[in-house]
């Protein structure tokens, strides 16, 4: 029972925290319904045994199914097999992701129908299929992450120029959105099962992440290039808010519940479908790991919808209801610091962020510690939180004034951090951005910008995935930093004589 | 310079414990003497019926690896059992192996080889390496004949024909090793029935050696 108490002891720590703060609140400065407070409580519940379900699931499940499509695509040893592969892949998972649909949804009703949702759905996913084959093709090929990346946001800059500023918004958007709970998953098993088989260790340590961040730069890219053809430089539509709060407790449960499972089973089926025809043409295994795999995507679409259901109908009134009546509140100064700690705790909850940080250390070997990581990634999420309010109360500030500086610190930084956080640091970019944050903290914040005179919800809403798949790739890579002069500290101090102890 | 006459012996202590105990592990055996060591990531397996029902009877290890004379060896056991609690179950266990011969470490030097000595062995420290993928048979096997359980590392590695390349990278195939300690009477029982399952004997299946263990703390009949 270890294996269990263990596991449901790291999901507590990670939602603890939020349901903590939300609590707090609640006693001091925004009293809440006691309907939503105890949906509230309801929904932690879920999630807390949701996630462990989910964590399980991804582990026994999903990325052995990553790892071993990445090892079979990469011993075919033919570049058109490479290309091919990684293509398909990437299209038929985005174009299954549940967020994708959504933002696309929105993004039609902005242009009143002049970028149908289809059409937005569709191309994003070639884009993301486009850049995972690149992914693929530049780690059997060695190519360095850095240089790469280098290249694909020098192109999105030179985009970017031609891009009205509410799309720019919404492409910077569209990166974390596409990065879902399941996709991350997936794409780093994917890279993880190619590089694994490297000689050089170290190539191998360093090849294992970066996949997830090129990927998501092929969403921006789609965006940018469907605003600059179809030239809708006006946002004509207005998002409806109507938000009339259930009375009943579990009737929000009840309800989402039958459309969350059907989004999880079509995102689900892909995988399914992919892991099926492998085993037939390549992986060929037992019956015995078969029906491991088969309880890992069990695990994974059980925990994966419970997490869900508690985030929407749980935690998303109750992100409403907090920004608004915080930001009504006299002193400004109370938004802009719960929106912080909002951030810090809302990431910790993250499903794939756990995903990530487990990689994380069973790559390096423990070197990296996932408790290191996820600090870092606290601090760098309540920072974007607590910037997007900002922007919100200050109209003059708009959301190029913090990508423009914030892109070009973090490619910077790329040339002076060890490469391997580079990787890491452009991955989390992607994963903090999930549903936890797309969904609680989009609501806190368009809750504070309905209760702020002069704020648009519709332009202050966007943007504020794009703020949080930023400031980690500063944050992770001024941690990489920070190792870096540790450990040349302690070379210099006694180098000879620590390696010629430790046998 | 050391009186050659006056052998010391060193033995390899080798300590599996969960997943983000074995720094303190390490830290705690610094204080007692030893002079270093390496942390390797694992995977251990448990015995429960429901948690294998439900596929999840996966756990995550870490092995420590120290080398340091015999008394060292004895005493720093002593007190990692003590701190640790690897009497009782589940805390983990620690076993010691000779070592013959070692070069690097500048607290345990010697010149010549030591020859292993005799006296009552109780346990033998089996390791295969095999195939990734495989490890799973390897326990399954050990088990039939008797094993507790065993203790899976990730690693790499070829013989003389197996590197290729793919595209430009220079690839190593996966391994898998499995640490398994068995008692002295059960560790025949136990090679044969792997080497059997698996088919060791043919070239490229994999290979098994066995190593004594002097002392043991945390394994129960």
């Amino acid at each position: 029972m270890h294996v269990l108490v263990s596991k449901l002891k790291e999901v507590l720590f990670a939602v603890l925290p939020i349901t903590f703060i939300v609590l707090l609140l609640n006693f001091t400065l925004t009293p809440l319904d006691g309907i939503l407070l105890i949906r509230f409580i309801i929904g932690a519940l879920i999630i807390i045994i949701g996630l462990s379900i989910f964590l399980f699931g991804v582990d026994i499940g999903i990325t052995p199914i990553g790892q071993m499509m990445g090892k079979s695509i990469a011993k075919s040893n033919k570049l058109w097999i490479v290309l091919i592969a990684g293509l398909l892949l990437g299209f038929i998972i985005s174009i299954a992701e549940p967020d994708l649909h959504i933002l696309a949804g929105q993004v039609d009703l902005v242009t009143s129908g002049l970028i149908s949702k289809e059409s937005i759905v569709i191309v994003v996913s070639i884009g993301i299929g486009a850049l995972i084959a690149i992914g693929l093709a530049r780690i059997v090929y060695n190519v360095p992450l850095y240089k790469l990346l280098a290249i694909l946001y020098f192109i999105i800059f030179a985009l970017a120029i031609f891009t009205s500023p509410e799309f720019l918004a919404i492409s910077f958007d569209a990166s974390g959105a596409t990065t879902g709970a399941l996709t991350v998953p997936f794409i780093l098993a994917l890279a993880l099962g190619v590089s694994a088989m490297k000689k050089d260790s170290k190539q191998s340590e360093m090849d294992s992440f970066g996949l997830v961040a090129i990927a998501s730069t092929g969403a921006i890219i789609a965006v940018m290039i469907m605003n600059i053809v179809y030239q809708t430089d006006k946002m004509t539509g207005s998002l409806d808010m109507h938000h009339d709060f259930s009375k009943s407790i579990f009737g929000p449960f009840l309800h989402e519940l039958p459309k969350i499972s059907g989004e999880i089973i079509i995102a689900l089926l892909p995988i399914i479908i992919l892991f099926l025809v492998f085993q037939k043409v390549s992986f060929k295994m037992s019956s015995k790991a078969v029906r491991k795999i088969a309880f890992g995507l069990l695990f994974t679409f059980m925990g994966l919808v419970l997490f869900l259901v508690g985030v929407n109908a749980g935690f998303m009134e109750v992100g409403i209801a907090i920004g608004q009546s915080i930001a009504s509140l006299d002193s400004k100064a109370y938004v802009i610091i719960v929106a912080f700690v909002l951030g810090l705790v809302t990431v910790m909850a993250e499903p794939a962020v756990h995903v990530l940080t487990h990689q994380i250390e069973d790559v390096t070997s423990g070197y990296v510690k996932r408790n290191v990581v996820m600090f870092s990634l606290c601090i760098g999420v309540g920072l974007a939180v607590a910037l997007s309010v900002i922007r919100i109360l200050v109209p003059g500030l708009q959301l190029w004034h913090y990508l423009l500086p914030g892109y070009a610190i973090s490619l910077a930084l790329m040339y002076f951090v060890p490469k391997l956080f580079v990787g890491i640091a452009f991955d989390s970019g992607g994963v903090a951005s999930g549903p936890m944050t797309a969904t609680f903290i989009l609501a806190f914040v368009q809750g504070a910008a309905e209760a702020i005179d002069g704020a648009n919800v519709l332009i202050d809403g966007f943007g504020m995935i794009a703020m949080v798949a930023l400031t980690p790739l500063i944050a992770l890579q001024v941690l990489g930093l920070i190792f870096q002069l540790k450990s040349k500290s302690t070379l210099k101090k006694g180098g000879v004589e620590k390696d010629a102890q430790s046998f | 310079m050391p009186n050659h006459s006056n052998h010391v012996g060193f033995e390899l202590v080798c300590v599996i414990v969960d997943f983000g105990i074995g720094s303190k592990v390490l830290h705690t055996a610094k204080k007692h003497g030893i002079s270093g060591g390496t942390v390797l990531l694992g995977k251990g397996t448990i015995k429960n019926r429901l948690l294998e029902f439900f596929a999840i009877d996966d756990i995550r290890k870490e092995i420590v690896l120290m080398v340091t004379n015999k008394e060292t060896a004895k005493e720093a056991l002593v007190q990692l059992d003590q701190k640790f609690k690897f009497s009782k179950p589940n805390h983990g266990i620690a076993f010691t192996t000779d070592v013959g011969h070692i070069v690097g470490s500048s607290s345990c030097s010697s010149d010549e080889i030591i020859e292993s000595r005799g006296g009552d062995i109780m346990y033998h420290a089996i390791t295969v390496i095999v195939e990734k993928g495989n490890a799973e048979f390897v326990i399954d096997a050990a088990n039939e004949a008797g094993s507790k359980g065993g203790t899976i590392i990730n690693a790499r590695g070829s013989g003389i024909h197996e590197t290729s390349k793919l595209f430009s990278m220079e690839i190593e195939p996966e391994k898998e090793i499995v640490l398994i300690l068995s008692e002295k009477d059960k560790t025949e029982g136990i090679v044969n029935s792997i080497k059997n399952k698996l088919k060791i004997d043919e070239p490229g299946n994999g290979i098994i050696f066995v190593q004594n263990v002097n002392q043991t703390v945390g394994l129960y009949k």
